[in-house]
C-alpha cells in the first residue's frame, strides 16, 4: 500500500516492541527518508507520550508526529483529571481512535508499549486502525523481512538482557535487508523504575553471516613456506 | 465588493474557474520559488543560520539578491525554501503569533513554541503550503535547531540543510562539522556549506547570508560573502535623447504654475486705519 | 498569461521611476484591441502595472482602488508605495489556492517629506514580493524584458534618460514576443510631475 503523498517525509522503518516480565523493550532504526535521500540518519522514532508509555512510529513522519503530539496532550489531561498515570491500554486506545477515524488521511503504523499497574504491555495499531495486544510486535517496511525470525526465536519468560538482545538482533536483520531502514538502533527499556535508553551505533550493530570472507588487502608477493612433511610448497597468507 | 473585511483564511473562489482554464490548456503562471540552499548548525554559544540569495521562476532568476532568513522573534530566525510566497507568509504569520504569545504569557519566546506553531499550521494544510524551513534560536532552555518539512514533520539535529542545494551543503557538514565549534569557524563552515549549494546546485546562487544567534543577541550578516559580484560595464547603452518615437504626451504637474504680483508699499508703511 | 498577453516593466532612475506597458489585448493569437493599458494610477505618485488575464486585471484594478480608498479614509493619509506593495501582496496571497492570473508591478515615489525616494516592486501571482533596486519585469515578454533591462539599465538615470531606456527595453522586448506589443505607454514619475507618453510601435 503506497499511501504517501508526493514529496512526503517517510519513516521507511523497522520498529519493534517486546514484553518481558518486568517491562517492555522497544526499539527502532534511525533512518528518515525523502525519496532516496536520507533526511535524518539519527532519528528518534521512539516517542514519549507519557512517563511509562512510549510509541514506535512508522509511516509518514508528519502524520505520526501529529498523532503522537495529540495523544501526548490527551494523556497529560488524563493524568491531571484522574491524578494517576494513564494505563497503556488507554494510551493505545486514543492512538487507535485517531488512526481509525482519520484512516483516509493518515499513513501511520504505530506500536504502543509501556508499563502500568497491570504490568508491561505491547499494543500494535496497524495502518487503517485496529488495536491488537501482543507479547511482541514488529512494524514498518523492514518488519516484513523478520517475521519468520521473530516467530522462530521468541520465547516466553525472557529476562531484560535477553529481550534487549532479541530486539537488537531482529532490528539489525531487518535493517540489513530493508533499504529504507538503517543507521543506528535506538532502544528504550520501560520498567516500573523508569525508562532506560540504549544506543547502538551503526558500526556496532550485530552481524550475521555476510558471505565468504573477502581478503582486505591486495597480495603483493606470496610468501611461500614449505610444509613439514612432503616438502611441497603451499601458499599462506599475504 | 462586499469582501473588504474578509473572513480569516484562504479564499478558494477562483479555483473552479482556474481548473476550467487549465483544462482548456491555458498555462498556469509559475509562482516564484526559492530553489534554495538553506542551512543551520549548532556551535559553542548558539546557532548559525545560512542561506543563498537566489529566487527562481522556472528557469529564470527572478531575484538575484533576495532575503531568505526571516525574522520570527529577536532570538529566533527561520530560513525558508520552497514556494517563496508560502515561506514569506508562513513565517510572517508565525512571527506575529509568537509576538502575541510572548505578550500574552509574559515570557520570552521559545524555539519549540515556534516549531510547534509551524508544524501544526503546515500539517493542517497537508503539504499544500510548500514551505520547507530551517528554524533556529536561543531561549531560556538553550540553543535549538529544527527542520520543518512542508507536510509538518520536524527533525531536531545539530546541523541541518534544506532546499535543492541541501545535498551539496550536507556533504560539507558531514565532513567538517564538529562539536563546540567557535563562532568564527561556525560562520565559515556555514558559508562553505552555502557556497557548495551556490556553485553546485542550479537552483541556488548569488550571495551568502548568515545569521548568528547567541544568548547575547542576534547578528544578521546580510551578504556575508559575495562571490558573484557582477563586473563593471566597460561601455554603456545610453540612448541619445529623442531616440524613441512617441505619438502623444501628457504631463500631469503636481505644482500648478503661479505668478506673484509685487504690490509696492510706501516707505515706513501705511498708517493703520483706525476709523 | 498567454490567453490575453501583455507585458509591463518598471525601472528606478535618479529621483524618478518609470513604468511602461504594451497596449495589446488578445484572445490567444487573435488581437482584440490595441488600446488596452495595463498600468493604473493608485495615487499621484504610485502606478501599478497588471499584466495577465484581462478579467483579473480589471477585477484587481477595481479591488485595489477600493482598498486604497478605504485605507485613505481610515488612515486619513495617502498610502505609501511600500505599504501599497504589501496590500497587493496580501490581496493576492488571500487567494493562494485559487489565484488571480496576474503578476503585478508597482512603481512609485515616497512622499516629498520623506525625500521622494524611488520605489519599485513586483510580485508573482500569489503575492510573493520582490524588491529589486534596479528594475522589475512581468508578463508574457518577461524573459526578453529581463535580457533587455539587464543590459540597458544603469544607475542614476534622469527622467528623460530613463524614458529612453525603459522605452527601448520594452519596445525591443515586445517585438520578439507574439503576445505583447501593438504600441506602448510609458509613465515617468518625478517629484513634481508625471510624464505619460504613448510610443510608436510595430503594429504586427
Amino acid at each position: 500500500m503506497q499511501r504517501l503523498k508526493a514529496g512526503e517525509v517517510n519513516l521507511g522503518t523497522s520498529i519493534m516492541a517486546v514484553q518481558f516480565d518486568g517491562g517492555v523493550v522497544i526499539g527502532a532504526d534511525s533512518r528518515t527518508t525523502t525519496g532516496s535521500y536520507i533526511a535524518n540518519r539519527v532519528t528518534d522514532k521512539l516517542t514519549y507520550v507519557h512517563d511509562r508509555v512510549y510509541c514506535c512510529r512508522s509511516g509518514s513522519a508528519a502524520d505520526t508526529q501529529a498523532v503522537a503530539d495529540i495523544v501526548h496532550s490527551h494523556l497529560q489531561m488524563f493524568a491531571q483529571q484522574y491524578g494517576t498515570p494513564p494505563p497503556v491500554h488507554t494510551a493505545a486506545s486514543v492512538f487507535e481512535k485517531l488512526c481509525y477515524d482519520n484512516k483516509d488521511n493518515l499513513s501511520a503504523g504505530i506500536i504502543v508499549a509501556g508499563w502500568d499497574k497491570g504490568g508491561p504491555s505491547v499494543y500494535n495499531i496497524p495502518l487503517g486502525g485496529g488495536l491488537f495486544k501482543q507479547p511482541w510486535a514488529i512494524g514498518g517496511s523492514g518488519s516484513t523481512y523478520v517475521y519468520g525470525y521473530c516467530d522462530a526465536t521468541y520465547r516466553e519468560g525472557w529476562g531484560r538482557d535477553q529481550t534487549v538482545q532479541f530486539v537488537k538482533n531482529t532490528l539489525a536483520l531487518a535493517m540489513s535487508r530493508d533499504g529504507s531502514s538503517g543507521g543506528t538502533i535506538r532502544i528504550a527499556v520501560i520498567t516500573e523504575d523508569g525508562v532506560e535508553r540504549l544506543f547502538i551505533p551503526g558500526n556496532e550493530l550485530p552481524t550475521f553471516w555476510e558471505g565468504p570472507p573477502v581478503p582486505m588487502t591486495v597480495v603483493e608477493a606470496k610468501k611461500v613456506v614449505p610444509t613439514a612433511g612432503e616438502g611441497a610448497p603451499i601458499e599462506v597468507e599475504a | 465588493m462586499a469582501d473588504v473585511y474578509n473572513k480569516a483564511g484562504f479564499d478558494f473562489s477562483n479555483h473552479v474557474r482556474n481548473s476550467f482554464l487549465q483544462s482548456k490548456g491555458v498555462p498556469f503562471p509559475k509562482a516564484t520559488s526559492t530553489g534554495t540552499t538553506i542551512v543551520g548548525c549548532l556551535f559553542k554559544d548558539g546557532i548559525v543560520l545560512g542561506a543563498d540569495t537566489r529566487a527562481t521562476e522556472g528557469p529564470i532568476v527572478a531575484d538575484k539578491n533576495c532575503e531568505k532568513i526571516h525574522y520570527i522573534t529577536d532570538n529566533i530566525r527561520c530560513c525558508g525554501a520552497g514556494t517563496a510566497a508560502d515561506t514569506e507568509f508562513t513565517t510572517a504569520l508565525i512571527s506575529s503569533n509568537m509576538e502575541l504569545h510572548a505578550l500574552n504569557s509574559g515570557r520570552k519566546p521559545r524555539v519549540v513554541t515556534a516549531m510547534t506553531m509551524l508544524k501544526q499550521y503546515l500539517f493542517r494544510h497537508q503539504g499544500a503550503i510548500g514551505a520547507a524551513l530551517v528554524l533556529g534560536g536561543v531561549d531560556s532552555t538553550g540553543a535549538h535547531l529544527f527542520t520543518v518539512a512542508p507536510h509538518g514533520s520536524t527533525d531536531k539535529l545539530p546541523y541541518v540543510t534544506m532546499g535543492s542545494g541541501s545535498l551539496a551543503a550536507m556533504a560539507v557538514f558531514e565532513s567538517q562539522w564538529r562539536k563546540d565549534l567557535d563562532r568564527e569557524s561556525a560562520i565559515n563552515l556555514v558559508s562553505a556549506a552555502i557556497s557548495a549549494g551556490i556553485f553546485n546546485d542550479l537552483g541556488s546562487g548569488s550571495n551568502v547570508d548568515v545569521c548568528v544567534i547567541t544568548a547575547e543577541g542576534t547578528t544578521m550578516l546580510r551578504n556575508h560573502v559575495t562571490p558573484n559580484e557582477r563586473g563593471a560595464k566597460e561601455k554603456r547603452y545610453k540612448f541619445r535623447l529623442g531616440t524613441t518615437a512617441w505619438t502623444k504626451e501628457s504631463v500631469r504637474k503636481f505644482v500648478v504654475d503661479e505668478s506673484v504680483t509685487q504690490i509696492s508699499v510706501p516707505a515706513g508703511g501705511e498708517a493703520m486705519d483706525i476709523s | 498569461m498567454e490567453l490575453n498577453g501583455g507585458s509591463v516593466v518598471a525601472m528606478v532612475g535618479k529621483n524618478c521611476v518609470a513604468i511602461a506597458s504594451d497596449l495589446r489585448l488578445g484572445n490567444q493569437a487573435l488581437t482584440i484591441a490595441t488600446n488596452f493599458e495595463k498600468t493604473f494610477p493608485i495615487t499621484d505618485r504610485i502606478i501599478i502595472g497588471l499584466p495577465g488575464l484581462a478579467t483579473d486585471v480589471i477585477t484587481l484594478k477595481e479591488r485595489f482602488r477600493y482598498r486604497v480608498n478605504m485605507y485613505t479614509i481610515k488612515e486619513g493619509r495617502e498610502i505609501e508605495p511600500e505599504t501599497f506593495a504589501h496590500l497587493v501582496s496580501s490581496t493576492l496571497y488571500e487567494r493562494r489556492f485559487g489565484p488571480f492570473f496576474v503578476e503585478p508591478v508597482i512603481a512609485g515615489l515616497t512622499k516629498p517629506s520623506e525625500g521622494s525616494v524611488p520605489f519599485i516592486a513586483g510580485t508573482d501571482l500569489i503575492g510573493c514580493l520582490t524588491l529589486p533596486k534596479d528594475f522589475v519585469v512581468s508578463g508574457t515578454a518577461s524573459d526578453k524584458l529581463f535580457g533587455m533591462a539587464e543590459s540597458l539599465w544603469e544607475p542614476d538615470l534622469g527622467p528623460e534618460e530613463l524614458f529612453e531606456t525603459i522605452s527601448q527595453t520594452l519596445m525591443n522586448a515586445v517585438d520578439r514576443d507574439a503576445f505583447s506589443g501593438w504600441g506602448a505607454v510609458v509613465h515617468v514619475i518625478t517629484p513634481d510631475k508625471v510624464i505619460t507618453r504613448t510610443l510608436k510601435g510595430r503594429m504586427d
